[in-house]
Formats: C-alpha cells, structure tokens, sequence
C-alpha cells in the first residue's frame, strides 16, 4: 500500500467518519488550544441532543514551541477531532478500524491503551480515557466525557483526538515532522517550519506581556458583558481570546505558579457561564 | 458441587487498579457465599488490564439448609397442669406459622420455655447468584468511576461483556445494560482452559515470566541484573502474553543524567533501562504483547521516540549548564512559595537561618556550617531550572547534579538532594548531617509556615502535606538521633517567618506540638501495650529521639512485675490527686508529718529520689522504673490502707497531697503517664 501522505490522512478520516454519520465540521477561526474548545465539542456536548461530528483543529499550545529544533514539538499542529454522543458500546473496534483505514497493520504493531484521565481545566471538562500508544508513540487521546464547564454531562461523548502528525510519522516512517510529506513532494517543513521558528521567538521573547495582560482584562470583562447580554456564540470567542492571552503570557514566563490557578479559573468561569446561557438559551428555543 | 466462573470483560483499567480489583473481587466471593451458605471449595481471582477473572472450584449447588430456633413464653405460660395449650401458646404457635404439636420445650437459665425450630428455605445457588453478582462487582470500588451510557452503572472503565458460568450453565444477569454472553456446552473449567491458552491469565505467574526473561536477557548479555519493581508491576498490567524486545539509542544520550534518562525511558515509554557496572548502557528493553510483531520496525521506533525525547533533555541540560546552578538563585524571587508566604528567595533566607541556628544548638563544627550554610542557599534553585521545568519529579537529583557542575563541594551536593528526604512514608532518609539539618529546617519552615498561614489538613485530604512533612521531621530526627528541644525550634520558625503567619505563636507551638504528638502515635507500631505511646507523650515529647528511647526501653518492660508495680504508683497518686479539691499543692512541710506511716512513705521519697532522677536523666530507664516501682509500691499499698489522704485538716491534706505529687511527678514528668495505661493489675 502506497504511504499516504498528510493530506490524504485528513481526506481517509473525513471519509471513515462521514460514514459513520459524522457532520464534517471546518476548523475554527480563533487561535485555541486543542479540538475540545470548537462549539462542535465544547456546546455540543451539553445537552440532550444526539451529535457526531469530526473535523480538524489547528491548535496553539505556546509553551510547546522548540524553534523547529525538536522533531517532536511543535508550538502549532493539527488535531483531528471526533465526538460521538452519546457513545456507542463499540467505539474502541470502530477506532481501531480507522487506524487500518490508513493502513497501519496492527497485527505487526502494538497498539495500546495507557490510562489518561484528560483534563481541560480552563474549560472545566474532564473525562476518563486514555492516551493511544502505537508502539510507545503517542498518537491519539481517548476520553470518555464526564464534565463539561463543570456540568454533569447527560449523555456521555466519546472525544478522540488523533495526532495528525504523529500518525504520520509512523505511517510515512519519518521520524523529524518537519520531514513529513504533506502531498506531492511539498514537506510539512516547507509549510510551517519558519512559522513554527517565528512563533516559537515571538511566544517565549516578543510577545508584549503588557499587551497581553491588558488584552486578558478586555477580553474577560467583554466576555461577561457579551454573556449578560445574551450573546452566547460572541462571548465565548472572547473566552478563547482570553484563554489563548494567558497561554501567551505563561510562555513568556509572565504567570508566576501562584497567579496561574487564578488565571485559569477566571477562564474557567467564563466558559461555564456560556454553557448555562446555552442550555438556557435552548430551554426557551 | 460444580465449579464456578465469572468474567468481567473491560476496556482497558488503569494499571495500578487491577491488582487492588482482583484482591477485592476475591474476598467479595468469600465473604457473600459464606453469608449466603454456598459451600466452596478454593476461589482464586486472576486476569489482566482487560479482563477480571473469578473461579470457584467445587461450588454448592444449593444454599446449606439453616435451622433457627425460636423461643417463646414460659412454659408454665404456654400450657397449664394438664399440658393443654393456653391461649397464649396457641397465639406463639400461631404467630410462628406452625402446629401446636410443634412446640418444643427447653431448659433455660430462667426455667423451662417454649420455642420452635424454624427451617429456613434453601435456594439454588444460580438463583442466588443472579442478586449476588451484580452486588458483588459493585462493591469492587475504584478510586475514580465514570458512567458510559444510561444505565447509571458505574464502573472504572466501560464494562464490555460478561461470562457467568456454573458448570454449563449460563447465569442470566445483567451489569448495567450489557447481559452476560450465552455460551453454549462448554462447562465453566473448559472455558478457562480456553482463556489460559490465549495469554498468561495469572497475574503473578505473568510477573514472574517477566521477570525471569528480562533477567535471562541481562545475563547472557553481561549487564547488571536488575528489574524495576514499580515499572514491572505496571508492565505486567500492560500485556496478557509478554514478548520481549531489546534496542539500543546513541551513545551521546548517556551524558545526560542517569535519573533523566530512568524518568523518561521508564515514564514516558515504560520501558526498562539496563546498567552495567551500575552504569547505564546505550541498550532497553521493551516488553510488548503478543507475538508475530514487526519486531524489527518496532525497534526503531521505539528508539526514534526515545531519541526524540532525550534530545529534548539534552538540550534542558546543555542549557542549563551554561550557568552555575548559584546563578539561578536570584530566580527564586520570582517563584511563589505559597500564598500568603512569599516568595521562594525568601524561603531560602529562612532555611540558612534555621539551619544554622540548629547546627549551632548540635555543635556542628565550623566548616560543616559553611557547607550547610551553602546548600541551603542552593537547594531550591534547581526548581527553576530547565530540567526540573520539564521533570517536576527531579528536584533535588537534578540540584545535586548541577552543584557537583558548577564545582560544589560533595557534601554540599549531597545535603541538596537529600534535603527532600523523606518523599513518603517507606522513603529513604537523609545520611549526612548536612543533609539532616537541612531536611528539618525545609519541613519545620513548611509546617509553621501552612499551619501558620490557616492551611490544615481535613480528614484524610493533606493537600499541602502538613502531616507528611511532620512525619518526616519526626523520622529524620530519630534516625540520627538528634538531640534537639522542638519548642525552640518551632520558636526560631516562627520568628523567621517575622510576621507573615496569621495565626498567634502561641496557638500556633501548640498546633504544631499537637501534630507532632498525632503523627508519634503512627510511629513505633510494635509498642505494648499501645497505650504506651500515649503515656510517654503525655510527659514530654520535646525531645524526638527521648520520646522513641522512652517508649522502646518501656515497651520492652511492660509485662515485668517492677513495670506494673511502678504503674500502679502512677496510677494511685494520679487518682488522688484528680480527686482532690485543693487547688494549691505546694511543697511538702516535714514537720507536719503526723501518721508513722505516711513519715515512711516521704523517707521512700527523701531516700529514693535522687538515684532515681539520676537514672533517668542517664537514660536508664529501665533501672528507674524498676527502684520507682519498688521504692513505693508496697509502702504507698500500706499508706493508702491506713491513712486518710483527704484529712479534715486543710494543712494535713494539703501536706499530704503535696506528697502524692512529688512522688508521682518524680516519674510522670520525664518518663510517662503510667496511669494512662489501661488495667494495671500487679
């Protein structure tokens, strides 16, 4: 079997998920830190409702920027979100599928579920589940949702969250992602490597701290107004730009330990504030 | 009788919860069928991170029938002098469901009663069963459960299928929503045979195979043969049928710190690190499960990832050894130790100042001060280095390392690391005295400090490890014997934290003083009698290392006649003095001494006195209880027989009672409460 390339482990997905009923949702616009922020997890979740979806998430985790130095990390990747709600009795099987899907052999290699209870704290989601490891690389996170913002979840979802390029390493044999081929000879280096070295100086030597301090405080206090005004979906992209101002700021070491479980509650609260205006907001629909 | 088999077939438990799991689902069977007359024969649990596993051998069929006796009225009640049935009786036998002809008479402590003997139903087993199961899976209890569909079953992981099997027979019952799995005409033994053949179902026949092929490989290569307790308990919950791998990394990884590499080879890729002349070598090996793997793909991707991270870690060391680990001092200021307490800089200023304080108190002599003085200035500064950014769990290995960097002195690298000693209960303590008095300045500063600050532990939630850390004092203080007036101590912790704690100093020696005494008490577990403990606390417990003296050399007296007799002394001066109303006991006046008796009691005191303080402040403790025993036991048994303690006369009394006091404070005050024990009886 011909070694798909990166573009062709999206398109696989899309289609191994739209097959199992699954709305292929495009990727937010808002700079955030994991497939769990999109509403298509974070609302949808909520609720009584019946949802699947899969889609993929550009996500932005400053602290993990290495200046394209480290074949492993990267400051901005891709995750291939799915959400199942509620989940199905077989969804491992169906997982493990989707992994022959884009042709790993699982007979010649060992997959392994290695306990992981996830945990969002700024959103206030936590689940039990695991960390995927095919051949000790972790290649995807697998949570049973049992909170989201806080709230007991009436139906519980099954998050999987793939690792687009650390499927890709294994698929295509490459061991720097940098190296990875995206589609037709163009790498996933020739794309993203000078971005992952501009972002990786702006994030730990550029960014203003006090920018981000006063933009933090804008955003928060836009966020609640928005909330209090009964604009849900306005609100919590305020929650993201505030949420993605703290990552920043603790990237550039600006978050002493102490002020950092304060921070994140704040976001905290403003996430939950937005799940109670939806689940209001659709009691009155 | 049939043998018996359940199977609980489960996504993928957390590693450290199976073993607790199927220890719990054992005593589960044991305790029900017992209370459920279900005769068995062995019951064995056994399984893996996906499947739990009971099988009882030679299960009853039936619940053993049960006879119950009833008693009722009198007899003389129930029937009259002709031995026809009274309306009484009628009504016993009628309540009871039986025929009057069924009453039976017995002899009682009382005279002679009525009663019945009631058989109570046996129930097929499978019947049984159906209830118990279900009660019995959920009385496994995990430390975290989670629910997965609606039928409000929890579980620690989603519950896949179920196999119940007495013989051939399937069980019906449900867990949840998932139904047990019909199995057709296979018997409850054949099937296990089946399971047993697909991987190594025992979990500990498992762990040894492990064991035994890691440590064959280590042998025909000429390495050191070790395994990793923790790592090969978790690996055997890992995989059903172990298959090992052995691969190698480049050799420039081996300049990183060995714990380094231990952390991320056994942590993040749970595998097993090998060492050779107690150094590590370029080599690992993997235990994965199943066989017919492309072991060679496997291989280097195994150490691809494991490069991958090593790279990362040489790259945190390489940077942080471009600085001396001095340098990274200043930082601290910029760490918050905990709210409300300031910054770790200043944690720092206070450890110099109470180590030095302590070595000054010991007699450390003048360069081991220095030294002490140095490390702690640098025993936090690790925290804000790359490593220990990214390895929370290397404090203090990784301070050690970059002292010994940056040119320390040993001892000095060594009191840092060391300085965390004890992590846990069963951890390691510090060996140097440099080590010791720094560890003790740490835990004392983060007792007053969090106690101080309003932060205490509730129930069993210690967040902040406030009794850990007192626990930790106490150990470390014994281990070394270490001579050191606690009350002083907490006194100087206090002062150095010069006005940030919230809380009185005087409320706050006592809290600490009161954890010290609750944490003593989970110390010294094979003290006899228990109460012992109790009783040394009771006189002084400002002295660590007396306290643990005190309560060996008495624990190992108590049953002695001597031991009691000088109890006994304790126990009846301490019971006359509790009732006695005069408030002001002062010193005993010789010339009011009136009754023969009570002049031989004080020439007990005036004559015994002072070999027996002697004793015990030469720690002779043995020696002292056995002449404070004798000294006073049989005069003061005379005394008490003859003399009125509570005169009329106030003067008498009180004289009197002054007398019962030095006598008992003699003892009490600097060895124990003797009248704390429980039934002294000589």
């Amino acid at each position: 079997m011909k070694k798909l390339t990166f573009q062709e482990v999206i398109e696989k997905l899309n289609k191994f998920w739209s097959a199992r009923g699954c709305i292929i949702v495009e990727p937010l616009d808002t700079e955030v830190g994991a497939g769990t922020f999109h509403p298509a997890t974070f609302f949808k979740s909520l609720g009584k409702e019946k949802w699947r979806a899969a889609y993929v998430q550009p996500s932005r985790r400053p602290c993990d920027g290495r200046y394209a130095d480290n074949p492993l990390r990267l400051q901005h990747y891709y995750q291939y979100q799915v959400i199942i709600k509620p989940t199905v009795p077989d969804i491992k099987k169906i997982y493990l599928d989707s992994l022959k899907a884009l042709g790993i052999d699982l007979k010649a290699h060992e997959v392994r579920f290695v306990e992981d209870d996830w945990e969002s704290p700024t959103l206030g989601a936590s689940g039990l589940g695991w960390e995927v490891w095919l051949d000790s690389l972790e290649i995807t996170q697998f949570t049973y949702f049992q909170q989201v913002a806080g709230i007991e979840l009436d139906l519980v979802p099954c998050e999987i969250t793939y690792g687009l390029e650390r499927i890709c390493m294994f698929i295509q044999e490459r061991f720097n992602l940098f190296d990875l081929e995206w589609h037709n000879g163009v790498t996933y280096g020739d794309i993203h490597k000078q971005h992952e070295i501009e972002y990786s100086k702006y994030n730990f030597e550029e960014a203003s701290i006090e920018m981000y301090s006063k933009m933090f405080e804008y955003f928060e206090k836009e966020a609640n107004r928005l909330v209090d005004s009964g604009l849900m979906y306005p609100a919590y992209s305020f929650v993201l730009k505030a949420s993605h101002a703290f990552n920043v700021l603790d990237a550039r070491g600006a978050i002493s330990q102490n002020e950092r479980p304060r921070y994140i509650a704040r976001v905290r609260s403003l996430a939950k504030r937005c799940a109670e205006l939806y689940l209001n907001n659709k009691l009155t629909l | 009788m049939k043998d018996f088999l359940l199977e609980i077939n489960v996504e993928e438990l957390p590693t450290s919860y199976v073993r607790p799991a199927l220890d719990k689902l054992k005593n589960a069977f044991i305790e029900r069928l017992n209370r459920e007359r279900i005769g068995h024969g062995d019951i064995s649990a056994f399984g893996t991170a996906g499947a739990l596993i009971c099988y009882v051998k030679d299960m009853s069929l039936k619940q053993e029938e049960l006879s119950q006796e009833i008693s009722g009225p009198p007899k003389k009640i129930a029937f009259d002098e002709n031995g026809n049935p009274t309306p009484q009786g009628i009504g016993f036998a009628k309540n009871q469901g039986v025929d009057i002809k069924d009453l039976k008479i017995k002899q009682m402590p009382k005279g002679e009663y009525v009663f019945i003997v009631k058989k109570i139903k046996s129930r097929p087993a499978k019947e049984v069963l159906r209830n118990l199961i279900p009660e019995i899976v959920k009385s496994i209890g995990f430390p975290k459960t989670m629910k997965w569909d609606d039928s409000g079953m929890r579980f620690a992981r989603p519950i896949e299928s179920i196999v119940v099997l007495l013989d051939k027979e399937n069980i019906k019952i449900k867990l949840g929503n998932v139904p047990a799995k019909v199995i057709k005409g296979t018997s409850a033994g054949a099937y296990l045979k089946k399971l047993e053949k697909a991987c190594i179902l025992d979990q500990d026949k498992r762990k040894t195979e492990i064991c035994n092929m890691i440590k064959s490989i280590q042998k025909k290569l000429g390495l050191d043969e070790y395994v990793d307790k923790n790592l090969l308990e978790e690996t055997n919950f890992l995989v059903k049928s172990p298959v090992l791998m052995i691969g190698d990394f480049d050799k420039k990884y081996l300049m990183i710190p060995r714990d380094v590499l231990a952390a991320s080879m056994s942590k993040h890729q749970r595998i097993f690190t090998l060492s050779k002349n107690n150094k590590l070598v370029n080599k690992f090996i993997a235990v994965i499960d199943g066989k017919g793997r492309n072991i060679a793909k496997m291989k280097k991707q195994y150490a691809n990832i494991l490069e991958a991270r090593l790279k990362d870690s040489l790259f945190f060391y390489n940077e942080d050894i471009k600085k001396p680990l001095s340098a990274q001092t200043l930082k601290l200021k910029d760490l918050i130790f905990q709210k409300d307490l300031g910054n770790m800089f200043e944690k720092i200023q206070r450890l110099e100042e109470l180590s030095s304080f302590i070595s000054e108190r010991i007699n450390i002599d003048a360069a081991k001060r220095e030294d002490i003085r140095k490390a702690a200035y640098l025993c936090k500064s690790d925290l804000v280095t790359q490593m220990v950014g990214e390895f929370p769990s290397l404090q203090g290995a990784m301070g050690m390392e970059y002292a010994l960097k940056s040119g320390e002195k040993k001892s000095v690298a060594i009191a840092i690391k060391e300085h965390y000693l004890p992590k846990g209960l069963d951890d390691s303590l510090p060996e140097t005295i440099e080590g010791a008095i720094l560890a003790i300045s740490d835990r004392i500063d983060n007792i007053v400090g969090l106690l101080g600050s309003g932060i205490e532990p509730k129930g069993s939630f210690d967040p902040f490890g406030v009794r850990r850390n007192t626990q930790g004092l106490i150990q470390i203080l014994n281990h070394k014997s270490l001579r050191l007036e606690l009350s002083s101590l907490i006194k100087k912790a206090i002062e150095s934290y010069k006005g940030k704690l919230k809380i009185s100093q005087e409320e706050l020696e006592k809290k600490v003083i009161n954890y010290t005494k609750e944490r003593l008490e989970f110390l010294a577990p094979d003290t006899r009698p228990i109460e012992l403990k109790q009783a040394v606390l009771k006189s002084d417990c400002n002295d660590i290392v007396g306290v643990f003296k005190r309560v060996e050399a008495l624990s190992e007296i108590s049953a002695e006649k001597y031991f009691l007799k000088a109890a006994k002394v304790c126990e009846r001066t301490s019971n006359i003095l509790k009732g006695a109303k005069s408030a002001n006991i002062g010193a005993v006046n010789e010339s009011l001494l009136k009754e023969d008796l009570e002049k031989e009691v004080w020439r007990a005191y005036t004559t015994n006195s002072a070999a027996i303080k002697n004793l015990i402040k030469e720690e002779r403790y043995k020696e002292a209880t056995k002449a404070y025993g004798e000294a006073f036991f049989e005069t003061l048994h005379r005394f008490f027989d003859k003399v009125l303690v509570n005169a009329e006369d106030n003067a008498l009394r009180e004289n009197r009672l002054a007398m019962m006091q030095a006598i008992n404070e003699l003892y009490t005050n600097d060895v124990a409460d003797l009248a704390m024990l429980p039934q002294i009886v000589v």
